[in-house]
């Protein structure tokens, strides 16, 4: 059962040193590689990002968690339902995008009407949903 | 007389209940208010996966792992039993890895242990929204993994120091 650890003869060894003895307790030259790793794996998942998205992408979001990403540039007609404590009923036509029924007070959100323009959003505060509409460069932005 | 199996069973069961502790006591660490991000965490209970991982090897370590990842999911739900089970056990398995190589200190290992950590969330939480944009938030958490793994390190380093003194096995 002991095979393993500080319990096992082996690890303990001839000298009766401790087996973490082999691990270094100050940092070491080697461990930059690590680093480096974390930082490739970083780069290379923005590079992926910043190459696959091109143009204006909206994002719609509820409770600051996206729940969906259309790009405005190749969508096709198609309509949206976000439940939570109101019901908003998103359409995205031509390349633009909007709140078209919405049974929240206010309707404030269905006002604001068809959005198209990178930068732009359309917020409903009482279901806690936002559409917000993405440019290529300000990929940094989307992680709300 | 301690070279026992009930003294490593004993041993095992008063980590498991720290990293529980731990990682539950995380939760009133107000980091939000340093680092205004969201599903950042110190990790303080990968310092018990390191310590275990040092003093009563890999299988152990494992094992006290899932059972602090099961306890904490009585107060945290089954979603989150997902994240913290999947981020470990990459994690622990990524710092045993490493430790083999016998080239890195122990803060290669924590760095090594933190990244997978979250790596792993992330997968997780892409098979759980269904959606690779999550893989977007990837870059800001390795940076904060590096920066934790570094600050686990510092303790881990301090309590290993400690405990060979404190625990004559």
């Amino acid at each position: 059962m002991l095979t393993e650890g500080l319990f096992c003869k082996k690890r303990i060894g001839k000298r009766g040193k401790m087996e973490y003895k082999s691990t270094s307790l100050v940092p070491k030259k080697a461990d930059i590689l690590i680093i480096a790793m974390a930082v490739v794996m970083a780069v290379a998942v923005l590079a992926f990002f910043a190459q696959g998205e091109s143009g204006r992408v909206a994002v719609i979001l509820r409770d600051g968690v996206e729940i969906d990403r259309i790009n405005l540039d190749k969508a096709e007609k198609s309509e949206i339902t976000v439940e939570g404590d109101y019901t908003n009923t998103i359409l995205c036509e031509n390349g633009s995008i909007g709140v078209i029924h919405s049974d929240c007070p206010g309707g404030v959100c269905v006002q604001s009407g068809m959005i198209k323009d990178a930068g732009k959003s359309i917020v409903c505060l009482p279901n806690r949903m936002e559409i917000r509409i993405t440019g290529a460069s300000d990929i940094d932005v989307m992680v709300g | 007389m301690k070279n026992t199996r009930s003294y490593k069973i004993a041993l095992s069961a008063v980590l498991i209940s720290l990293a529980a502790a731990l990682s539950y006591a995380e939760r009133f660490i107000p980091l939000g208010l340093i680092v205004p991000l969201p599903g950042i965490k110190l990790g303080l209970a990968n310092v018990v996966s390191i310590f275990a991982l040092f003093f009563l090897g890999f299988r152990t370590a494992f094992v006290i792992l899932v059972s602090r990842c099961l306890i904490t999911s009585f107060f945290g739900g089954f979603s989150s039993l997902m994240f913290s089970l999947v981020g470990g056990i990459m994690a622990v398995i990524m710092m045993e890895l490493l430790r083999k190589c016998r080239i890195f200190s122990i803060y290669g290992i924590s760095i090594g242990g933190s990244v997978m950590h979250v790596t792993g969330q992330i997968l997780t939480s892409m098979l759980i929204m269904k959606s690779y944009y999550v893989l977007s938030y990837l870059p800001v958490l390795l940076v904060s993994a590096v920066i934790t793994g570094i600050i686990t390190a510092l303790i881990s380093a301090q309590v290993l120091k400690r405990a060979e003194k404190a625990i004559k096995l």
